[in-house]
């Protein structure tokens, strides 16, 4: 089963468009939403929430169907943003007597346990926390109403090493449970070196893979080697493509068609997730 | 619903003393010079009050917050419209209260007689403007909300002086009981006309 399933999500802004979008989250997993700033993974979040309305496609989340089972889906749901939503004078505890009433599910002692491990002051004002505190209590909140999806949108960007290991840690901590799913949506690809399942890469707006992390590593390769072996040709091969006056540097998507191709005259590397995010937002050729 | 008015309450709890200002400032303005200070008071209150938690929502960026709550728009709207009634309420009967007062306090300050249209004519005033002001809440963005806020409060201090005189008018002329209930029974269908709207807009919009 699938935690969500997005299909032919559109939504048309004068800058940018989120182009008939279709993505499967699965259920038990944790998926990594990759892409530069600014290409849609917000806008796609906002979708799933309910925050921005799709010109057209529709949103399943947890099997069940946005709007219209908008409020199951959000007593189900855990939302996680580097934007605190909370109102930044009230305290750590006027805030949870605020937001509990709204969950059938609230565990008032989870949420004491998680206050205590991660040292936020009930007393506490919401506009005295640091950012990565912000981070932490929207956690605390989500994972006490027992989420069984963890919808979070860039919530370590900003965030200091730290935390943002410690975050993970607990990420990894929630996915004990096999029916919890987690979607992260981040440019700091680092973080989901570590923890990612699955990797769904979006760029300008529209689904580029939504693979196994492994298999996305094992497909892609990084090239290097010579100027004399590129060609126009050759060159349409690669993702995208870094030429210096002494060689270049290449992403390609199938690794076993370039190792025919160039046998053993070039170099290959494992890429990480960001030399892919890199070069298949750059694109076609870069001079160094 | 009752959690979202709830919510309001937590939120405003360290303004509710707000009210008693708004009170406090508004009589000592009004009283004194304006026989229909029972009126102005009141609306003045209410409507600041209405105001000062549109404030709130928009320095919190309380829509979005909301949004991730599982609440439909069409119930944070409908709670939004039950709190303007809240406050028209406590604008209005505290006016008539302190006017009751003052006039067996301060005869010299010879205020009229006052009877139940004292009480319905602001409260209408104040649901009749709460029905152009909320649609624009709930429907500009968050720069254009606060815009509308201060202008308002512009739109409600010019006129000042203009209902004040409407008011004078009111009571010389007098208003059968249904002009009144037919006045009333108006503003509350465009009330309600007004929640259907804002529902709607707020609804479609993007946050």
């Amino acid at each position: 089963m699938n935690a969500i399933e997005l299909r032919n999500l559109t939504k048309a802004y004068p800058q940018f468009t989120v182009d008939h979008v279709s993505l499967e989250v699965k259920k038990g997993f944790i998926t990594g939403l990759i892409g530069p700033n600014g290409v849609g993974k917000s806008t796609l979040i906002k979708m799933m929430l309910g925050m921005v309305r799709p010109d057209s496609g529709s949103v399943k989340i947890l099997g069940l169907d946005m709007p219209k089972d908008e409020l199951e889906i959000k007593q189900r749901i855990g939302i996680v943003s580097d934007d605190c939503f909370y109102y930044e004078h009230l305290t750590v505890s006027d805030s949870m007597k605020m937001i509990a009433p709204f969950y059938k599910k609230w565990n008032e002692k989870k949420f004491n346990r998680y206050l205590e491990q991660f040292e936020l002051s009930p007393k506490k004002k919401v506009e005295d926390l640091s950012k990565g505190m912000k981070v932490k209590f929207s956690l605390a909140i989500a994972l006490s109403h027992e989420a069984e999806l963890l919808i979070m949108d860039e919530p370590t960007s900003g965030l200091d090493p730290v935390f943002r290991r410690e975050l993970l840690d607990l990420l990894a901590d929630m996915m004990q449970d096999e029916n919890n799913s987690i979607i992260f949506s981040t440019h700091i690809t680092t973080d989901l070196d570590r923890v990612a399942d699955y990797i769904a890469f979006i760029n300008r707006g529209k689904l580029v893979f939504n693979e196994a992390k492994d298999e996305v590593l094992d497909r892609y390769a990084i090239l290097k080697g010579d100027q004399q072996l590129l060609d126009s040709d050759v060159r349409n091969k690669f993702v995208g493509i870094r030429e210096t006056a002494v060689g270049f540097e290449g992403l390609v998507d199938n690794r076993q068609e370039a190792e025919q191709l160039f046998g053993n005259y070039v170099v290959f590397n494992k890429p990480s997730l960001e030399d892919i995010m890199y070069f298949t937002a750059k694109g076609g050729r870069i001079h160094a | 619903m009752l959690n979202l008015l709830r919510k309001d309450f937590i939120a405003l709890k360290s303004t509710l003393w707000l009210g008693i200002m708004f009170l406090a400032v508004f009589s000592v303005a009004f009283i004194p010079k304006l026989s229909s200070s029972i009126h102005l008071v009141g609306i003045y209150t209410a409507f600041a009050l209405l105001n000062q938690g549109t404030m709130i929502d928009i320095k919190n960026k309380n829509h979005n917050f909301l949004i991730t709550l599982p609440v439909k728009r069409r119930h944070i709207v409908q709670a939004k419209y039950i709190t303007a009634i809240v406050y028209t309420l406590f604008g209005v009967l505290a006016s008539f209260g302190i006017h009751l007062l003052v006039k067996q306090s301060f005869p010299a300050l010879n205020k009229p007689d006052y009877s139940v249209l004292d009480i319905l004519v602001p409260a209408g005033i104040v649901l009749l403007l709460a029905s152009i002001y909320l649609p624009l809440f709930y429907s500009l963005s968050k720069k254009g909300a606060s815009v509308i806020n201060v202008v308002f409060l512009i739109i409600l201090l010019a006129l000042a002086q203009p209902t004040a005189m409407l008011m004078n008018m009111v009571n010389e002329n007098g208003f059968n009981s249904i002009q009144a209930l037919f006045l009333m029974t108006s503003i509350l269908l465009l009330f309600i006309a007004s929640c259907c709207l804002t529902i709607y807009l707020f609804s479609r919009k993007d946050l």
